[in-house]
């Protein structure tokens, strides 16, 4: 237990190396996670982007080892804080889950058991991994309430999930997760389901927690607005695959692949006029069973050339930290050219 | 709300029946000289005797009150027994699922296809026929066990496939994924977050398979294969007063019957009640 409760300040806590994660179905083998690999450091903050189906909350639980039993196949390596999570069993990873790493799940109606009061649910954790006794458990649950700017903590510790509003049970399911201090925080589109006004509190409450607790998290959404100010850097996914991940400022200054830029076309700006059409991105997310040779991307891709079709890109960089996988990334001439005879027909 | 009305009544009464004095004289023959003017054998309802009596002049309100106390504690005693027993392998199955799911299911499967009649006839006919059962702590009456055993066993296969459905889809839901994801263990996971969530379903299920584990009594003592003399269940009262429908004095039938009659379709309601309410509840989440 010692060597886990050392912390260094700094250093790399997660290294994901080519991990791949394939479900066997009934039609075939779905490669959910096709190859992904990235290191995240202590106390730092990593949005992963993608649009539904591109894989992005599967590798979050297949960092987590959050996997069904039967019918999952994973490789690679995912080392957290030097050890390499994919030898460890189920009860090894008991000890790691909740206390090491936990994680926020989207919907906070359905994540939280309900007939169990909110108290209890946070002292769950408590008492699982540190043994807590029932007053004790009940005095951090209330402190954690208080954490998470839930009003009249006391009051709430004894009612029930269906009781509270939905932000609230998200703050809850917030308290929930970080009751035993976890190094490494899992947000899966926490805010999908909230309102937008509650979403931005939300936001900055996992960023408050996040700074005190010096813990590093992942927030996984499919809102690129959402991660723009509460992240370090970014990974932008695409069927099952990284297409691009850069710090966040770099990001958005220069955005590299078509992807990530036809990502930002359709969201609303304040500064386009009113009534401007957003531009969706045409076609949808790829058959995972079967994914397109070449660039996976290409098929929907407005600059796609012959040579995307046959030829899958390799990562690329030109600035330190910001990798792409695109044979024609956005600025390139050959991007330059395409855009214009583009540009046209995809205004229509 | 009638439904439990009844059910709480007879219950009060089933619980009491041994102290109340009108039930008590639920074996008493009319005795003594002059006995058999005083009292109609096969006589109709009246202020003595509200249900009537029967062919051997026993107050048949007595017996039936009685027989309610019999009929129930079997019943009741055969349905939690098989809630546990099912419930438990049931929630093993839905939970982990691979080898040990296929083995259970089978077993279910041939349970339900064997004959109930065969299974009664062999356990209670065969083995328990007579003599009492020494347990231990108390004696029961052989064939009793053997009653209760038989419903048991046949209640287990489709008490353990409801609950094993309800198991599968609580184990996807994502409170469950969370609790995982929290480092609860697979024993805390089935009972502080699966089981919960079960018990309404159960009860439902419980109430209604009490209903058909009454009728299933009746079907026993009517073969002659349930309790035997001198306790009555309401089964048995009906095939030993059966002659008497053809011989002008049907009340002796018609009063237990009633009696299972309301009795079962207030667990019905009750069951349907329960299920209700827990669709309701599942709604509004």
């Amino acid at each position: 237990m010692s060597e886990m409760d050392t912390r260094p300040d700094e250093g790399t806590l997660l290294d994901v190396r080519n991990l791949k994660t394939h479900f066997a179905t009934a039609r075939g083998v779905v490669r959910a996670v096709d190859g992904v690999s990235f290191t995240l450091e202590r106390g730092a903050a990593l949005g992963i982007v993608g649009e539904s189906g591109s894989g992005k909350t599967v590798l979050a639980r297949s960092i987590m080892g959050l996997l069904p039993p039967r019918g999952v196949h994973r490789e690679g390596e995912v080392f957290f804080a030097g050890t390499d999570l994919r030898r460890l069993d189920a009860k090894q990873m008991r000890r790691y889950w909740g206390k090491q790493m936990s994680m926020i799940f989207q919907d906070p109606m359905t994540s939280l058991n309900p007939l169990m009061t909110i108290g209890n649910q946070i002292a769950e954790p408590l008492r699982v991994h540190l043994g807590s006794d029932k007053a004790e458990a009940r005095a951090v649950a209330l402190r954690l309430l208080t954490d998470v700017g839930i009003p009249e903590p006391e009051k709430r510790l004894d009612q029930y999930p269906h009781e509270l509003s939905g932000g609230m049970r998200q703050r809850a399911m917030i308290a929930i997760a970080l009751a035993c201090g976890p190094t490494l925080l899992f947000a899966d589109e926490p805010t999908t389901a909230l309102d937008v006004t509650v979403q931005a509190q939300i936001l900055e409450l996992i960023a408050t927690q996040r700074r005190d607790r010096n813990m590093s998290v992942i927030l996984v959404t499919h809102d690129l607005g959402v991660v723009a100010g509460h992240t370090d850097s970014i990974i932008v996914m695409y069927a099952g695959q990284i297409v691009e991940s850069a710090p966040t400022r770099s990001l958005f200054r220069s955005m590299r692949h078509p992807y990530t830029e036809a990502l930002m076309r359709s969201i609303p700006q304040l500064d386009q006029p009113s009534h401007t059409r957003l531009l969706a991105i045409g076609g949808r997310p790829p058959d995972l069973i079967n994914p397109p040779e070449g660039c996976r991307f290409a098929p929907r891709c407005p600059y796609a050339e012959e040579r995307c079709l046959q030829e899958a890109p390799t990562h690329q960089s030109d600035t330190p930290g910001h990798s792409f996988a695109c044979w024609n990334p956005v600025g390139s001439p050959t991007w330059a050219a395409r855009q214009h005879s583009t540009t046209g027909s995809a205004a229509t | 709300m009638l439904a439990v009305v009844w059910l709480g009544g007879l219950t009060f009464l089933a619980i009491f029946a041994n102290w109340l004095p009108f039930v008590r004289r639920y074996n008493e023959f009319p005795k003594g000289p002059g006995a058999r003017k005083l009292v109609a054998y096969r006589g109709k309802p009246s202020s003595d005797y509200w249900f009537g009596t029967d062919k051997l002049g026993r107050d048949t309100f007595a017996r039936c009150i009685y027989a309610a106390q019999k009929t129930l504690v079997i019943g009741a005693a055969s349905i939690v027994a098989a809630l546990v027993i099912g419930g438990l392998l049931g929630m093993l199955a839905g939970y982990f699922r691979g080898w040990y799911d296929r083995v259970l299911t089978v077993m279910f499967d041939v349970l339900l296809a064997f004959p109930a009649i065969v299974l009664a006839l062999i356990v209670v006919g065969r083995f328990f026929a007579s003599g009492d059962l020494n347990l231990g702590l108390f004696t029961m009456e052989k064939r009793f066990f053997g009653v209760i055993l038989v419903l048991t066993v046949l209640s287990i296969a489709p008490l353990a496939r409801i609950v094993r459905a309800q198991t599968m889809s609580l184990a996807q839901r994502e409170y469950v994924l969370a609790a995982r994801g929290l480092g609860a263990g697979n024993l805390r996971v089935l009972v502080r977050e699966i089981l919960p969530n079960l018990l309404p379903a159960m009860f439902s299920v419980a109430f209604t398979g009490l209903a058909v584990l009454l009728v299933a009594e009746g079907g026993l003592a009517f073969l002659g294969f349930s309790v035997q003399l001198p306790f009555p269940t309401w089964g048995f009262m009906i095939n030993e007063a059966r002659p008497d429908i053809v011989k002008g004095g049907g009340w002796a039938v018609f009063f237990p019957c009633t009696m299972l009659f309301l009795t079962v379709l207030s667990f019905n309601v009750l069951g349907d009640r329960v299920a209700r309410r827990f669709d309701i509840r599942e709604a509004t989440l």
